[in-house]
């Protein structure tokens, strides 16, 4: 096919997310939009690109945004062009209703690398709804077509715990830690990781971080 | 580069190409290095908001409308395109180009190869430099050539930029390097009005 065209609000799902990338099937880089369901809800959930490596550019296509961008506040209405160089800065955004933020990623020196990043996406409402065994089964796929993504080892760690079986989830989320140490920090407040926080296989805190 | 920065699509640079296109240099604000990203507008209604071109290099790319609408050409077949509206062209050979029909009809290009590390392309110093004096723009491909190295792109636009300032000598070494590298430029050059001194 030499064109597929879209509307991105044909694309937005429940969620508020338009999977442009994965929609069009465009694999030179990463591209998604994210919208603001109601006042003051997160749009972009607070990050950092660390394990990925990724610069990104996040564009307000719809709206009024607030960026949180190093712990610093960046007041963002429509048209706001925002770049993050440095993978590690943490990074986030809320908005009024129905703000949508493009996000647009890469990696400098390499070819864009499909991860599996976007089951994790894919999984966060059915986690919401109590849907933990169909979320097992997208992470177990995405898992096997993108192997050693902390992110889907994690998401997965926790819809076992929910499903109670112990002992694949502390053998997923010691990997996701493995693979990425700040998971260990994320651990320690989860609340879909309860099932198994006093396992003594459980990760530690890293240092500074009181569970 | 700064770790982040920050900016809008009003305040972006307003550079004239042709046909009432407008670049919005955003990769080059930003020093963005993943992929190419740049906004256009148009002067008027009727005017190019993407300027009639393949991707003979294989740039995968992305159009996206942020702002009023357009009308895309692609290989000949008319496309409406309002706001919101995401065009992807995975092939290269695809013809494109799309022209503003509402005022204040804003897009976006988005573009990288599917297979290699991007880096910037050799148009974004020749747009700038044909939006400059000659003089000007022969030292804007001097910069362009110092961040990209040897590009058969800037040595045919420096031809053209010296001939008509009459600096033929140069402008012919220059044309000759070019088409030293790139032979199917020859004709090409053959119909560049700009090029008529040097012939």
């Amino acid at each position: 096919m030499t064109h597929r065209i879209a509307n991105l609000a044909e694309l937005r799902n429940p969620e508020g997310w338009a999977a442009v990338r994965r929609e069009l099937g465009v694999s030179a880089f990463g591209i998604n939009t994210w919208t603001a369901a109601e006042d003051g809800a997160a749009i972009i959930a607070e990050h950092a690109e660390t394990q990925s490596g990724q610069e990104e550019l996040y564009l307000v296509l719809e709206g009024h945004a607030t960026f949180t961008v190093d712990g610093e506040e960046v007041d963002a209405p429509l048209g706001t062009l925002l770049h993050v160089a440095d993978p590690a800065l943490r990074r986030g955004a809320i908005g009024t209703a129905g703000t949508t933020i493009l996000v647009v990623g890469g990696k400098p020196g390499e070819p864009y690398e499909i991860t599996g990043w976007e089951a994790n996406a894919d999984v966060f409402p059915l986690f919401k709804r109590g849907e933990f065994s169909q979320a097992k089964e997208l992470l177990e796929a995405a898992l096997a077509q993108y192997p050693g993504q902390a992110g889907v080892l994690y998401n997965l760690a926790c819809a076992e715990a929910r499903l109670d079986e112990p002992a694949a989830a502390l053998a997923h989320l010691s990997q996701a830690v493995e693979l990425s140490p700040p998971f260990a920090g994320y651990a320690q407040g989860d609340e879909d990781l309860a099932s198994i926080r006093d396992d003594p296989g459980f990760p530690a805190a890293p240092e500074g971080i009181n569970g | 580069m700064k770790a982040w920065s920050v900016t809008s699509l009003e305040e972006l640079d307003r550079i004239p190409v042709a046909e009432g296109l407008e670049w919005r240099p955003i990769r080059r604000r930003f020093g963005i290095r993943s992929f190419g990203i740049n906004a256009y507008t148009s002067s008027h209604v009727g005017g190019w908001v993407v300027e009639e071109h393949d991707e003979a290099g294989g740039h995968e790319e992305i159009y996206l409308v942020v702002s009023g609408r357009a009308t895309f050409t692609l290989d000949g077949e008319e496309v409406d395109a309002p706001a919101g509206t995401a065009v992807f062209l995975p092939e290269g050979s695809v013809k494109r180009k799309a022209i503003a029909e509402e005022e204040g009809t804003t897009v976006l290009a988005i573009g990288a190869w599917p297979d290699k590390a991007f880096v910037p392309s050799a148009w974004e110093w020749v747009f700038e430099a044909y939006a400059a004096t000659p003089e000007q723009g022969i030292a804007i491909l001097g910069e362009g050539r110092d961040e990209l190295g040897d590009e058969p792109a800037f040595d045919y636009h420096l031809a053209c930029l010296e001939a008509k300032l009459g600096r033929l000598d140069e402008g012919r070494a220059h044309l000759a390097r070019a088409i030293e590298a790139r032979p199917k430029w020859q004709a090409r050059a053959d119909a560049d009005a700009d090029l008529a001194p040097l012939r």
